[in-house]
């Protein structure tokens, strides 16, 4: 079977070979990943979609791919063939992969109320919509039904402008929820302001990435009624517990920052309440608490916000969590982040503490139903045992979803996590004994020199 | 064994079989063609479309001669010299042929010849005249169309029994020449051999000709048919035939009444079946329809994960051009492009005298399917062009939405039909209203203004010709 480059993300029709992980001749196992592909937003790897032996490879390192291109031929073995075979003969559009990334875009469909009456009403049975081919065509490569849209001209015949508005109405329309009818998203948007009228300006176009986050903001603010829960916490005592395993981390080759720290005080908070990890399922309406804690930590790169997911962060020792989040901040850096990374998170940190500033208000990452935004500690005189010391003062700002969260929640929320954060266990931050060992084997060659 | 490698191996070479070769190979493909005969092109090219269309110019050339009288020409009775008129229309063959041969040579495409076999979905054996070939692909076309039906009780071996394969043969022109159907193979040939000097009886089953077509449509051709067969007769069956000495005895029925008639020959026009048998299908696990067709999705994907089939063989309206859009769709398809042979706007030609085109939704349809229409008639008698070339035989009608305006179907009967639907295709395709065609300008005096007049008269505002329809309102703009 030819192995095509499947849809990625909402937008990335293109993308460059990094990587092929696979030769000729090579068997491999369904999922197993055969290349890799960088596109704007990230390093995607395309997974084998069955078992079976690489019998070509059309691309070299450094290509240029398109969605679509068929990248490799895959001889698959008995049985799992027709069953891939068979999916591809059902499906209109060109492949998928089977398990979407969080950002890929729903069924271009708008909501009831958007949908455009045909001029004259109801089309007859097996009559497609009045548009010219090369129209129709484009509508088929963007997966849209054209039925769906009006056609402003003679006879409602629709024209590359009026898809371009149905486009335009989806957009905005997915930035609005659907129990909240917005007027704005059929509103057209406010004409351009000419900035230049009163003085000089540049322009630059926005980069994907930065549309990307654009959306996602409007549609986190729109649809998410955010309150912002603020403490601080002193962390004197982190602090110290920090300095004190420094050295040993230091030696095991990771730096050990707060957040490691933070991480694993977070997810204890979390297992008590659950709540602050769950999801709204709007069309069950149903509360959806996962078992899991997936964290995303926000990171600035130069190209703007992303938030790559540290997984399993319950299940990881104080090590691991440590070497994982350095390693997700410096792939995502250099946008080396696969999108398997940066989806399924169940709760994200913004950690601002490194650049400097206070408390501010961040949004929840949608679906999510929290977020902790954490600024920079300061020292600042505090009041212990009726006497004024002086402290380091962390501020924490816990925003929440209130039509799931209520306030008293929220309280309880930070109150715990303050307490997790100052009466941190030390036993945590002790390196396991399997975790001392092996690195000094690995890092036996650096040493010497 | 030594297997050939290829990625796509396209059986069949007809207008679709090429077609879908050529863009495979266009797109990059490894391609290999396959095709049984020693011709390349098909049936289209070799016992279809194109020796028919050079003999139909002929019998066209003879019956204006004919009628040149009227004009004060007279050219004495015409000599047709049967050899030279097929050897003429031969070297036409020849020549596309080789230019299909020569466009898949400059397109790297492997013509391999000899019929093919699949042993496997994966396996084709070619029986070429070296011997025993097998190519392995990862993607086989089907596209080995189909040939005419014989029923079994006609199928008596007799040469004077012919299909139009052999018609078009042109090995006589036989005095009394006995058509069974009526459509547009039938009509076509009968008009051919009709010019050439043989008295025709046309016998059809259904009470009309040419059926698709909407009967206004056929009217003129039933016209012609009247004139120069010796008779056509609808509503009526061939029960049986047998050789006769040098003839065949004919027993047919019209109203319950039996007749016994000798005839010089007998084409045999009753439809086409398609070309699976043979093929090896069986080994894969490509399915057939009731009536034997292979099943296809609207990408022309077959039953069968790595056998596509396109053109007649996939069933659905067995015309040229249809096969060539399904190869375009099912190379796209191949290579991954959003693509589905879907809304397709079809125009169906007839070369008759006149030429009966039609596209989109035919009246008959409509209100077969009961969708309200509104239709919209302009004869050619009232037509300046059509008179000045004698040819005032004609009708153009446009299909309407009652509410949009759209134009839903074109119809047209007249001289050169087949070229001006072409403009009614567009018309569909584009979903053009009766005011988009009112107000575009067609030159004066041609035969394709007809499509413009059939628009203002839906208006009621054609300056040649009274629509009986008031305008009601200003023209929207």
């Amino acid at each position: 079977m030819e192995i095509k480059i499947p849809h990625l993300a909402e937008g990335i029709s293109s993308g460059t070979v990094v990587s092929i992980l696979v030769s000729e001749g090579d068997a491999v196992k369904k999922d197993q990943t055969l290349l890799e592909l960088e596109t704007e937003k990230a390093v995607a790897p395309i997974p084998a979609p069955a078992a079976g032996k690489v019998a070509k490879i059309k691309v070299a390192q450094g290509d240029a791919v398109t969605i679509g291109q068929s990248v490799m031929l895959l001889l698959v073995e008995e049985g799992g063939d027709s069953q891939a075979q068979g999916e591809s003969l059902k499906r209109q559009a060109p492949a998928a992969p089977s398990e979407a990334p969080m950002n890929v875009p729903q069924p271009a469909v708008l909501p009831a109320r958007y949908e455009a009456v045909q001029a004259g009403g109801q089309l007859p049975p097996g009559i497609p919509p009045p548009a010219s081919p090369s129209l129709r065509k484009i509508a088929r490569d963007l997966g849209i039904d054209l039925a769906r849209v009006r056609g402003t001209e003679h006879g409602g015949r629709i024209t590359l402008a009026d898809l371009r508005d149905y486009i335009q109405q989806l957009q905005q329309a997915g930035a609005a929820p659907a129990a909240y009818p917005p007027a704005a998203a059929v509103r057209p948007p406010s004409p351009p302001v000419d900035f230049s009228k009163f003085g000089p300006v540049r322009r630059e176009p926005m980069t994907h990435l930065r549309k990307k986050i654009s959306e996602k903001m409007s549609e986190s603010w729109s649809s998410v009624v955010q309150v912002t829960q603020m403490d601080e916490v002193e962390i004197s005592a982190l602090l110290a517990l920090r300095n004190k395993h420094m050295a040993a981390y230091e030696k095991a080759g990771v730096k050990l920052t707060l957040t490691p720290f933070i991480l694993k005080a977070v997810v204890r908070t979390l297992q008590h309440h659950p709540i602050f990890n769950a999801s709204i399922d709007g069309a069950s309406q149903e509360i959806v608490f996962k078992n899991y804690f997936h964290i995303g930590i926000a990171v600035d790169t130069e190209q703007g916000l992303i938030v790559p997911v540290l997984k399993d962060v319950d299940k990881k020792s104080m090590l691991e969590i440590a070497r994982e989040v350095n390693d997700l901040a410096g792939k995502t850096r250099e946008r080396k982040i696969g999108l398997e990374d940066l989806q399924g998170g169940s709760f994200t940190i913004s950690n601002q503490g490194g650049i400097g500033g206070a408390h501010f208000t961040p949004i929840v990452n949608k679906p999510e139903s929290a977020i902790l935004g954490i600024g920079q500690g300061r020292e600042k005189p505090v009041v212990k045992n009726h006497r004024v010391e002086i402290g380091t003062l962390m501020p924490l700002c816990l925003s929440y979803d209130h039509r799931l969260i209520d306030g008293g929640n929220a309280a309880r929320f930070i109150s715990d996590l303050v307490q997790a954060l100052e009466k941190f266990d030390e036993s945590e931050v002790l390196l396991r004994s399997s975790e001392t060992k092996p690195l000094a084997v690995k890092k036996g060659n650096k040493v010497k020199k | 064994m030594k297997y050939i490698e290829t990625e796509i191996v396209v059986i069949g070479s007809g207008p679709g079989g090429y077609a879908a070769a050529f863009y495979a190979a266009d797109h990059g493909k490894k391609v290999i063609l396959v095709e049984k005969d020693l011709e390349l092109g098909g049936v289209c090219l070799n016992r279809g479309c194109i020796p028919s269309k050079a003999l139909l110019h002929a019998a066209h050339l003879l019956n204006e001669v004919r009628h040149s009288k009227e004009m004060g020409i007279s050219f004495g009775e015409a000599k047709i010299d049967l050899d030279k008129l097929r050897s003429w229309k031969d070297s036409i063959l020849r020549k596309l042929s080789q230019g299909v041969r020569s466009m898949g040579k400059m397109r790297g495409v492997e013509v391999m010849h000899g019929r093919g076999y699949l042993e496997d979905s994966r396996t084709l054996r070619v029986e070429t005249t070296e011997g025993q070939k097998f190519v392995r692909f990862q993607k086989a076309i089907l596209a080995v169309g189909s040939e005419p039906a014989m029923p079994k009780a006609f199928d008596l071996g007799n040469k004077r029994i012919m299909t139009s394969t052999e018609a078009l043969e042109l090995e006589d022109v036989p005095a009394r020449l006995l058509i069974v159907g009526g459509g547009y193979i039938g009509m076509e040939l009968g008009t051919v051999y009709a010019a050439l000097g043989s008295k025709i009886v046309l016998v059809e089953a259904l009470p009309n000709i040419l059926a698709g077509a909407d009967p206004d449509l056929v009217r003129p051709v039933m016209k012609f048919a009247l004139a120069h067969f010796e008779e056509v007769r609808l509503s009526s069956k061939v029960l049986k035939m047998e050789t006769y000495l040098k003839q065949i005895k004919v027993i047919s029925e019209t109203a319950g009444q039996k007749r016994e008639e000798l005839y010089d020959r007998v084409l045999v026009s009753v439809g086409r079946k398609p070309n699976c048998d043979e093929l090896g299908l069986k080994n894969t696990k490509v399915a057939l329809d009731e009536k034997g067709f292979v099943k296809v999705d609207v990408h022309q994907q077959t039953s069968d994960p790595a056998i596509l089939a396109i053109g007649d063989v996939a069933g659905g309206v067995m015309l040229a051009h249809k096969a060539v859009k399904e190869a375009r769709v099912a190379v796209e398809y191949l290579c991954g492009e959003a693509t589905a042979f879907e809304d397709i706007v079809m125009p169906a030609v007839v070369f008759t005298q006149p030429e009966v085109a039609w596209c989109g939704l035919t009246e008959a349809e409509a209100k077969a399917k009961g969708i309200e229409v509104k239709v919209a008639r302009f004869p050619w008698a009232a037509l300046g062009r059509a008179l000045t070339i004698n040819k005032p035989d004609g009708l153009t009608k446009l299909i309407l939405d009652p509410d949009t305006e759209r134009v839903l179907g074109v119809g047209i009967v007249g001289s050169g039909a087949g070229d001006i639907i072409s403009e009614g295709v567009l018309a569909v395709e584009m979903g053009a209203t009766a005011k988009d065609i009112a107000e575009s300008i067609h030159p004066h005096p041609t035969l394709s203004e007809t499509l413009m007049e059939t628009a203002e008269v839906f208006y009621g505002i054609s300056a040649n010709s009274m629509s009986g329809r008031k305008i009601e309102r200003q023209p929207q703009t």
